[in-house]
Parts: C-alpha cells; sequence; structure tokens
C-alpha cells in the first residue's frame, strides 16, 4: 500500500489540495480529506479500455491511430466546427484546442457559457473586487453567499475558507465570523447560515438595487417589501455588511441562470463597489468544473477572450448569445463537435442533445458518458489528478499544479490533442 | 397546476457524475422536489410520478416533498431529465433559463424513464463492451 499525501481534487472550483490518497496494485483503493464528491471522482471505475467508433449503429474497438485519423477527418471535413467543454482539463490541453481551432476556422466554447458566462459579461462591463480565498479565510468577518449551495456543490469551501475555518486574524473565528445567504429557497446551506433572505423567484437585482439605495442614504425610497424581503431585514443586512471589518461576497449561477441574467452579476458588483466605500468588501463566483478559469485564462490569453471563439473570420471574433455553444446548436449552425471533458448530453438543452446527434461528433473522456451514447467516436484519456498532470485554476484566479498519482497506458488529453493536432497540420499541408 | 421549476446541483447528483448511466444518477436526476402544501393541492402523496410539461417538451419525475421550497416552485437536480423541458433560448446571454422555467405539473400512471432510456428515444446507442 502507498500513501500520497497533499494531492489535488479535481472536482469543482475549490481545488482542494490536501488529498492523500492510498494506492494498491496500481489503484486508488482509498481517499482521505475529500468530500463526498471528490472521493467518488478518485474511486471512478469503468474507464473505456479503448476507443471506440459507432459503424452503422453499433459501437466497435479501434486503435488509437485509427481514432486520431478519424478524429481528424470528421472535424477536416466540417464548415462550422464546435469545440466544446475543456473546463474538466489541464491548461496544456487547452492550449492545443485553441490552436487546433484556429486553423479549423471554428468556434471554441467552454463550459464557462453555461455556468458564470454572464458573471463574466458583467465583469467586462464594470470590473472584478476579487480576492484570494486564503484573504478571505484569514480576514473576512461576514460572508454572503448568493445564489449558491456550497453544501451540495462545493462541499468544502465552507470547512476550508469560511464559516468552519480559522483565520489568522480574526479572534475565534466559528463564533464571530457571520454568514448570510441569498437565495429563493431554503437550502442545507441557508440552515446554517446568521441570516437568511429568501427572495422571489427573478427578485435578485431588484433586492441589490434596494440594498444599495440604503447603503447610499436612500432608505427612504424602499417599500415595505422587495421581492419578497422585508425593508426591516434588507435594513438590517445593509447594516451588517456596512459595519463588518473585510466581506467577502460569493455568489453561484442563481444569479446567472435566472432572470436579469448578468445584470443580477453587475448590479452584484456594483454592491461591492458601493460597500468598500464604508469598509473592504470583495465578490467572487463560486465556480463549478475545477479548471473552469483555467479555460477562461487559457483562452483569454491566447485569443483575448475567455469563451465563445470563433476563429471563422480568421481572427478571433466573440459575441456571447451568438457564438456560444447553446445558441450554435439550437440554429443548427454547426456541422461537426469535439467534446472534450464535458458531458452535454446530460447538461444541454434537449433540442441541443439532437442537434449533436445529428452531426458527426468526437468525445475525449475517460469515462462513458450520456454524451458518448449519441457520439461516432470516443477516445480514452488519463484523468487529470490521477494519471495526468497539468496546470488548473482555483475559483479565485490562483494557479496549481494538479499532480498525478500513478503511470498509466492513457494518453493524456494534450498528448492525444496534440495528434490529432499534428494530422490536422500534416493534411492540410502546415 | 403551474410551477416554476428550478434546477441545481445536488450533492447526489455530483457523486454520480463520473457514472451517468447508473442507477444512483439516474434516481436523483428524476427526482422534483415540491413544497408539501402544493403536493396536497395536486392530489398526491409523496413518491408518487408526475408529468411535468411546457411547451418545450415533457418528461416523468417522481415527486418528494421539500418544505424549504417556496409554494409554487419545484426544484429538479441538474441532468437529462429536467434539460427535457429547458428551451435553448439564451436571450442574447448564451445561458439558457436554467433557474426559472414555467411548466405544468399533473399526476401521472406513466413510469419514469432511465437516462439510458431517455437516450435511446433520442437515438443513442450505450457502449456494451465494458
Amino acid at each position: 500500500m502507498q500513501e500520497i499525501k497533499d494531492m489535488i481534487c479535481p472536482f469543482c472550483g475549490c481545488l482542494c489540495d490536501d488529498i492523500t490518497l492510498e494506492i494498491e496494485a496500481g489503484k486508488i483503493v482509498s481517499t482521505d480529506n475529500c468530500c463526498t464528491i471528490g472521493n467518488a471522482k478518485f474511486l471512478g471505475k469503468n474507464r473505456l479500455k479503448n476507443p471506440i467508433k459507432k459503424i452503422d449503429g453499433t459501437w466497435t474497438d479501434i486503435t488509437y491511430e485509427e481514432a486520431v485519423d478519424t478524429a481528424v477527418e470528421m472535424l477536416l471535413d466540417a464548415d462550422r466546427p464546435l469545440l466544446f467543454g475543456w473546463s474538466g482539463t489541464h491548461g496544456e490541453a487547452q492550449c492545443v484546442g485553441v490552436h487546433m481551432n484556429e486553423i479549423l476556422g471554428g468556434v471554441i466554447d467552454n463550459t464557462t457559457s453555461v455556468c458564470h458566462g454572464p458573471s463574466i459579461l458583467a465583469i467586462q462591463e464594470v470590473g472584478h473586487p476579487g480576492c484570494t480565498l486564503g484573504q478571505v479565510k484569514n480576514r473576512a468577518d461576514l460572508i454572503i453567499y448568493w445564489g449558491c449551495n456550497p453544501i451540495e456543490a462545493h462541499p468544502r469551501h465552507m470547512s476550508r475558507y469560511t464559516t468552519y475555518a480559522d483565520g489568522y486574524f480574526l479572534d475565534n473565528a466559528f463564533r464571530n465570523r457571520k454568514v448570510i445567504v441569498v437565495d429563493v429557497r431554503e437550502t442545507e446551506t441557508a440552515k446554517v447560515a446568521d441570516e437568511f433572505i429568501r427572495i422571489k423567484p427573478g427578485g435578485d437585482y431588484a433586492v441589490l438595487s434596494s440594498l444599495r439605495a440604503i447603503l447610499r442614504g436612500k432608505s427612504d425610497m424602499i417599500p415595505d417589501s422587495v421581492a419578497g424581503v422585508s425593508k426591516t431585514q434588507l435594513m438590517q443586512v445593509a447594516d451588517m455588511c456596512k459595519t463588518c471589518s473585510f466581506g467577502a461576497l460569493f455568489f453561484g449561477v442563481g444569479l446567472t441562470m435566472a432572470k436579469g441574467k448578468y445584470k443580477n452579476v453587475r448590479n452584484a458588483i456594483e454592491f461591492v463597489d458601493d460597500l468598500n466605500r464604508h469598509t473592504k468588501f470583495t465578490l467572487t463566483p463560486m465556480r463549478g468544473h475545477w479548471n473552469v478559469y483555467g479555460a477562461n485564462e487559457v483562452m483569454a490569453w491566447m485569443t483575448g477572450y475567455p469563451y465563445a471563439v470563433d476563429f471563422c473570420r480568421g481572427v478571433a471574433f466573440y459575441n456571447p448569445g451568438e457564438t456560444t455553444a447553446i445558441d450554435i446548436l439550437a440554429r443548427k449552425e454547426c456541422d461537426a463537435c469535439m467534446i472534450v471533458a464535458s458531458d452535454p448530453a446530460a447538461h444541454f438543452p434537449r433540442a441541443c442533445v439532437e442537434q449533436l446527434r445529428d452531426i458527426p461528433l468526437v468525445v475525449i473522456d475517460p469515462f462513458e458518458t450520456m454524451t458518448t451514447t449519441i457520439a461516432d467516436l470516443q477516445i480514452p484519456v488519463a484523468v487529470t489528478g490521477i494519471d495526468a498532470e497539468g496546470t488548473a485554476y482555483r475559483m479565485d484566479g490562483i494557479p496549481i499544479k494538479v499532480k498525478k498519482a500513478m503511470d498509466s497506458d492513457y494518453p493524456s488529453d494534450t498528448e492525444i490533442l496534440t495528434r490529432i493536432y499534428n494530422k490536422m497540420l500534416e493534411v492540410k499541408g502546415l | 397546476m403551474k410551477f416554476i421549476l428550478n434546477t441545481g446541483r445536488t450533492i447526489r447528483q455530483g457523486k454520480f457524475t463520473e457514472n451517468k448511466l447508473g442507477q444512483g444518477y439516474a434516481e436523483e436526476t428524476s427526482r422534483c422536489y415540491i413544497h408539501p402544501l402544493d403536493l396536497l393541492e395536486l392530489g398526491i402523496e409523496e413518491g408518487e410520478n408526475i408529468m411535468v410539461t411546457n411547451v418545450t417538451g415533457e418528461v416523468v419525475l417522481v415527486a418528494l416533498a421539500d418544505e424549504g421550497l417556496p409554494k409554487g416552485m419545484v426544484f429538479v437536480p441538474y441532468g437529462i431529465h429536467c434539460n427535457s423541458v429547458i428551451s435553448p433560448c439564451t436571450h442574447g446571454t448564451g445561458m439558457p433559463d436554467y433557474k426559472i422555467h414555467e411548466v405544468e405539473i399533473a399526476p401521472t400512471s406513466e413510469d419514469r424513464k432511465t437516462p439510458t432510456e431517455l437516450l435511446e428515444q433520442l437515438g443513442g446507442v450505450r457502449y456494451a463492451g465494458n
């Protein structure tokens, strides 16, 4: 039995870096410090053993060489290819994806477009008053979770960085750090909050505007109730925010997927801006996929845009709502697709899944996923954090080296994408 | 009865993300949480099946009580089931309205489908080699 300490969990944007793995006969047999989800990820079984290709409606085992040739043929034959996913792989593989998209003249989009895409639109408008999670842990005496449910989606966020964490500059952090939860339903996170604000669906923008009005001394303009929240509670919360020493607002897709979308996030950022006239306050999106932040970083530094990048003009073009995966699929615009480390058949609206079914579809993923069933080709790869390594960005923008625990015969995402890319260059005579 | 559909992550849904074609994921993502008083108004008991419909599509889910929800809202964990009734319209933002969709809910005697069955309806084929 081999024990490996300080491994990185490749599941959510927390990128927990204190994981212990026990390895026996080339397999991970147990984990320590993981949450339920991370534990399941490390102990995942039933990886595909070899590439598979659908021929006349039946899956057939093929070699990696055949798989690379087929993928190249499918993507080069397309006029409007879409390369989607990327948030579940390391930065080095994302770099290859961007290069590949440039020679294909296609669209490369990551899962940001269906999680915090609207947050990025808001940040592009008014900026991002962020900080590292270490600052929050050690300094913040007030935490707001708005439209997110970390107990279910980021299970160790509260124990590592907020509610249950010690703070270097805080006395008795557990008792003195206050937590406010804002949501449309009473989640598990709301149940442990000091203050729960229940908003009517679609009421986030109005509540944020009301809090901003109170901060600016215009409380006389606020009606007795705003989107189901009493004026008394709004006044109390505004006072808690103003009088704290260091506040941190974390928000989730409750703001980005509801009515108002990026306008909600813009209002949240401006609320934090207003609070900084009274105290120190920061804002951080609760990023879902473990390296979705990295996908934004890589695409932004290589193309100028963080997601939904269209190269059909020969130069990078970005217009969320037009060049985002959901919209391209809903318009039945793309004629071939490669999915890397993502499962859109599970998470996209049915109309988009139907379009994916109708076009040549390549999947690069270690496991049989829902998208596998409607694909034409799948190439299994190593899992970053288990038998592959690379760079990932935590939800606060900190780059972290994700180590591997063992070697395997599977190629990494970077290796297989590089093989596909090199073959494309060869076929195109570049 | 009309409801607002809210979809989101649950820890059990997250736990099965590497085995989405398995029974655990199928069970979790075909759940629909409803306020107990809404269950009463619908005239169904917890554990009975419901048909969720709108202009986009329809899906059969099992109803479970959740007092944390406001009346008039239902919650379904992320997955292929709820996406049967999510419109691909993004209002020019790239993001569908995953958190706020109007749906009609009624009791049904139909059975829930597994993700594999829903995908087979779409023409999907499972790989038998593993």
